[in-house]
């Protein structure tokens, strides 16, 4: 029979090449030059960003909290959202309800939240400012201190993205078989034996997908980071995305910052082949096979 | 759940929606297509519109007034872009890399526009100033040498001067009994009173690094005198190194140990107005600011600015060598004209940039609150609204000995977004002294 | 992936994802049932708790949120953020729908449908290829498209500065466009690949017996089968589109151009320090999308649980 040729594919392929693959091998070569963002396209000038990159404690400090960001967010956001989807799979009126209401969040953009949480922060006449206190926190002033407001860009991406996740956990936990547990109640396993031998386990798929989401998408806080809190105080919440747009778009040392892209492409681009390898994702195997 | 959905997508309905998605899709794409072609078409600068950006803020309106009075009696039409303050800076060197560039824009002379001369991008207007004496004598001097880069003028000011001021609420310093400081002593004992009623010192917007930077501006001034900076600007990065530097630095951090600008200033910001609420509010004492705070409080708090605001000079250190008639901050703004520009339409830009020289400018300039560079402005200063702080502001730019230009746009923006952060972190002693002074040195 | 530990339902009696009530049949006969969500309610305690305090950590924002764009400013500064307001008032409102909002509104629709038809039509054709053309290249070309998968868009800014500045299209919406679709294909490539793989060769089979040309077996069998991918794919890349920041940020400048997630930005420089007015923006620009998920709530949720489950 007929086979389509590749000339379906082409025009994607092209685009691809064109927006995506191309400026990731541009934003290589500019590496290597010393940019200022004027004029046409600019030539080698050698490797001193790369050498600079190396030594440079601000980029050090930026690797770090990009780390310690994505951690941070994978320890809260995946067991609140395992909980919240587990629960909310359960078909209870109340539960769609609150499952609607834990919804919203995800329908505002980065920077919606971003400014809303921004003002709700203010020290001086934000939320914070009234309930701060019955947190420890006698000034309110969280977005002042590194730590503080490291964990508020953690905290507000927790708050934006548990939705999503708990979706996923909802949909996965739906699609565990009654059997499992009906089988489970008849062998007089209790509530958390069940959730840890049954619910878990058979979960795994989607903690597995849920999990590299997350950390692809730490790799995109930056809308949060520079509406909240502008990579500081100082550089303590400067991540690697932040730092690159800093350095490229108020420094206008774009060739500095082409390093720092460069850097996180390849870490995205190892993501990637990590993913591709662990899911097969490019085997030739039918999805029915399930994830 | 992949496997879900697609159980579900082939248990749902077939049939005629099908046809109607696909003419539905198809039709999106061909408008939205053309919609997207059609909305602000790429680099269409047209040979009878001249673009004209300018930073949008209370100011903005006599900009607005001096192109609608240009408009009326030219053949190229201005057309005036507000762009909202934050981020302008940002914004205006991004766009001027492309095709979309402004031909006349607002700037802050110095750094602010010196990638721009190398590359040759702006119309040098020296010879404009030669040939027309009176253009050129129509402004202050030393205000004009400003937007000198590399000996030859490329800006015509355009807006109020604009020196930084010592700020003080007139309210919380009665509820105090304390008089506004004279002496560095003065300023370190206002810190105590003000600390036992409760009131943070000073307002500081520790989160725009910016206003951070008056502060060192006025201690290096002080401490070391005019020249060191000069020395800085002129591309000596060893002048970093000047003891001075390190003197100022300490001096900060005594500040803040202190608590001279309380607890909360690291997550406060200036550009949504945190910092002039605080202070307009009676939270603080005293803001250190640019002589555009006064048009700021007026139009966000008009009793406060009528009633209660006052103005200092920033006092003299002990032993410091600066002398404390010295001024910094913007002596004021500049319009520059792209070098795109040719034939008939640079010519009207030059026009209307020269419209900043006119009488009736200054003049609005006043009814707007600002105070005009132009010479001649000592009687019209006196129709201010606000002739005390206006004529207060004249005289001081008249009699400085130096007016240092702000830092952050005096030096290259290469520059200028490190030594930012880095006295962010000063003051967030999260560096040493001595480390800020290694970093500033390590600049190039 | 590994489906040894999970028997697989027959598609007819896979659960809906989101279906909000217990079928009626099911409910009413299987007694079993009954029993069990007892069980589930009773060993899902530790979770109703975290529920009720999630509730608060999601509700409590969103009611300041709200109650604050209500407030006149200086009431905002007076009261602080939790008293109840005295005057309620719409200003703040209408001072946001006076500032652009539609413009920016009607730029960011055009650029969210723009993207996800683009991405629906090209991927569609990847989509194709890679599951039915049996060559090396086609393979080729589907591993190509993976290695992109976490890539953000936002890395390589820079060099899309410079590109669309040499095509001349700095300043115009298709800046926005252009890009964010390309950085949307390869999971949307994934995600339609998956779906296609589904259909079932003889159904092809069939359709070429009747010798039909390959356009006409993908317009008549390939799409409309893979219709729930297809929605997918384009509820991706909508909210890719409607969330993008960056690329606005760096690649638009002027009123014209701007979309709502940089105008939202922008009236921080405009409103200042009216903080009211700047929520109500805030408000505002969750009021589309808030009634798309009103009228098309499963789609979105499906949509959603799709992007996440490629």
């Amino acid at each position: 029979m007929g086979r389509p040729g590749i000339a379906w594919a082409v025009p994607g392929v092209l685009f691809f090449v064109l927006f995506a693959v191309g400026p990731m091998a541009l934003v290589v070569y500019l590496s290597f030059t010393s940019w200022d963002g004027l004029g046409a396209f600019p030539s080698v000038s050698g490797t001193g960003n790369w050498e600079r990159l190396f030594d440079d404690p601000t980029m050090r400090q930026a690797v770090w909290l990009s780390i310690v960001l994505t951690a941070a967010s994978w320890l809260i956001q995946t067991p609140i959202a395992l909980l919240l989807g587990v629960w909310s799979a359960g078909r209870q009126k109340n539960r769609a309800v609150l499952s609607a209401i834990f919804f919203l969040p995800l329908l505002a953009s980065s920077v919606a939240l971003a400014l809303l949480w921004k003002s709700l922060l203010d020290p001086n006449f934000g939320l914070i400012a009234e309930i701060g206190p019955w947190f420890g926190l006698e000034d309110g002033n969280l977005l002042g201190s590194g730590r503080g407001a490291m964990a508020a860009v953690a905290f507000v991406a927790a708050w934006q993205f548990i939705p999503f996740h708990t979706l996923l956990y909802q949909g996965g936990a739906r699609q565990i078989p009654k059997s499992f547990y009906e089988a489970a109640s008849i062998d007089g396993a209790g509530t958390v034996r069940q959730f840890f031998s049954i619910t878990l386990p058979q979960l795994r798929n989607t903690i597995v997908t849920s999990s590299v989401l997350m950390v692809v998408g730490a790799l995109t806080f930056f809308d949060t980071v520079l509406i909240l809190t502008e990579g500081g105080p100082g550089t303590d919440t400067t991540i690697v995305p932040y730092l690159m747009y800093e350095t490229g778009f108020q420094a206008y040392d774009m060739g500095y910052a082409s390093a720092v892209a460069t850097v996180l492409v390849v870490v995205a681009t190892a993501i990637s082949l990590l993913m591709v390898r662990v899911s097969g994702f490019s085997s030739m195997r039918s999805t029915r096979e399930g994830m | 759940m992949r496997t879900a959905l697609l159980g579900s997508a082939k248990t749902g309905r077939r049939g005629f929606r099908r046809r109607h998605a696909v003419t539905l899709t198809a039709a999106a794409l061909a408008t939205s297509l053309l919609a997207a072609c059609g909305s602000g078409g790429p680099g269409e600068s047209k040979a009878d519109t001249l673009e004209v950006w300018v930073y949008q803020d209370a100011s903005t309106k006599v900009q607005r007034d001096a192109v609608e009075r240009f408009n009326k009696n030219s053949d190229v039409k201005a057309k005036l872009v507000e762009v909202p303050g934050e981020g302008y800076q940002d914004k205006m060197r991004s766009a001027m890399g492309t095709p979309n560039a402004p031909d006349v824009f607002f700037n802050w002379g110095g750094g602010s526009i010196s990638n721009f001369v190398e590359k040759d991008m702006l119309v040098d207007l020296t010879p404009e100033f030669e040939k027309d004496a009176e253009f050129k004598e129509s402004f202050i001097p030393s205000i004009l040498e400003a937007g000198k880069v590399d000996g030859k003028y490329y800006g015509v000011p355009m807006r109020g001067m604009q020196p930084v001021i010592l700020f003080y609420n007139k309210e919380v310093f009665a509820k105090a009994d304390a008089e506004p400081p004279n002496s560095w002593e003065d300023l370190l004992g206002l810190i105590d009173t003000f600390k036992k009623e409760g009131v943070t010192p000073f307002a500081l917007a520790g989160t725009d690094a910016w206003t951070e930077l008056m502060w060192v501006e006025y201690l290096l001034d002080r401490i070391g005198g005019s020249e060191v900076f000069q020395r800085i600007q002129d591309g000596d990065s060893k002048a970093w190194g000047d003891p001075a530097v390190l003197e100022t630095a300490e001096t900060i951090q005594d500040l803040v140990d202190r608590g001279a600008f309380g607890k909360n200033y690291k997550s406060v910001n200036y550009t949504a107005d945190g910092a002039s609420t605080l202070f307009a509010k009676g939270k603080a004492a005293m803001h250190l600011m640019g002589s555009w705070e006064f048009s700021n409080q007026k139009a966000n708090q008009p009793e406060f600015a009528d009633k209660h605001l006052g103005w200092t000079t920033f006092p003299a250190l002990p032993d410091g060598k600066g002398d404390s008639k010295s001024v910094v901050g913007n002596p004021t703004n500049f319009w520059s004209i792209s070098s795109k520009l040719k034939g008939k339409q640079r010519e009207a830009a030059i026009e209307f940039v020269k419209t900043a020289s006119e009488d009736w400018y200054a003049k609005a300039l006043v009814d707007n609150g600002d105070v005009p560079t132009t010479s001649d402005s000592e009687d019209l200063v006196a129709s201010h609204d606000a002739p005390d702080y206006a004529i207060y502001q004249y005289d001081m730019v008249r009699d400085a000995p130096s007016f240092t230009l702000s830092w952050d746009q005096a030096l290259p923006a290469q520059q200028a977004s490190p030594m930012l952060t880095n006295i962010q972190k000063l003051f967030n002693k999260q560096i040493s002294p001595e480390e800020f002074v290694d970093a500033m040195k390590a600049l190039k | 992936m590994k489906t040894a530990t999970r028997p697989e339902p027959r598609p007819e009696q896979r659960p809906r994802p989101t279906e909000p009530r217990p079928r009626a049949p099911q409910a009413r006969n299987d007694r079993g049932l009954r029993g069990r969500l007892r069980s589930v309610r009773k060993w899902n305690v530790p979770a109703g708790v975290a529920s009720l305090v999630w509730l608060v950590i999601v509700g409590l924002p969103l009611y300041v949120l709200v109650l604050t764009t209500l407030r006149d400013r200086d009431a905002y500064f007076d009261e602080g953020s939790l008293a109840l307001p005295g005057d309620l008032t719409l200003d703040n409102y209408r001072k946001v729908l006076e500032s652009d909002f539609f413009t920016y509104l009607l730029n960011t629709a055009i650029v969210t449908v723009a993207t996800a038809a683009i991405v629906i039509v090209l991927s569609v054709g990847v989509g194709y290829t890679v599951v039915r053309t049996l060559s090396r290249t086609s393979q080729r070309i589907f591993q190509f498209f993976l290695l992109g998968l976490a890539i953000p868009a936002q890395a390589v800014i820079i060099p899309i500065y410079l590109l669309i500045t040499q095509m001349n299209l700095y300043d115009s919406l298709l800046a926005i466009i252009l890009p964010t679709a390309a950085f949307c294909l390869p999971v949307c490539v994934l995600i339609l690949a998956g779906t296609m793989r589904d259909i079932e060769e003889e159904m092809y089979e069939s359709m070429a017996l009747e010798g039909a040309s390959q356009t006409r077996v993908l317009l008549q069998l390939v799409i409309p089968l893979s219709r729930g991918g297809i929605s997918t794919v384009g509820v991706y890349s909508a909210l890719q589109a409607w969330n993008n920041f960056l690329f606005p940020l760096i690649l638009t400048q002027s009123r014209e151009s701007r979309v709502l997630t940089l105008g939202l930005y922008d009236y921080v420089g405009q409103f200042r320090v009216d903080i009211p007015a700047l929520l109500a923006a805030v408000v505002l620009s969750i009021v589309p999308i808030f009634v798309v998920y009103l009228f098309a709530r499963r789609q979105l949720v499906n949509g959603l649980m799709g992007a996440g489950g490629r």
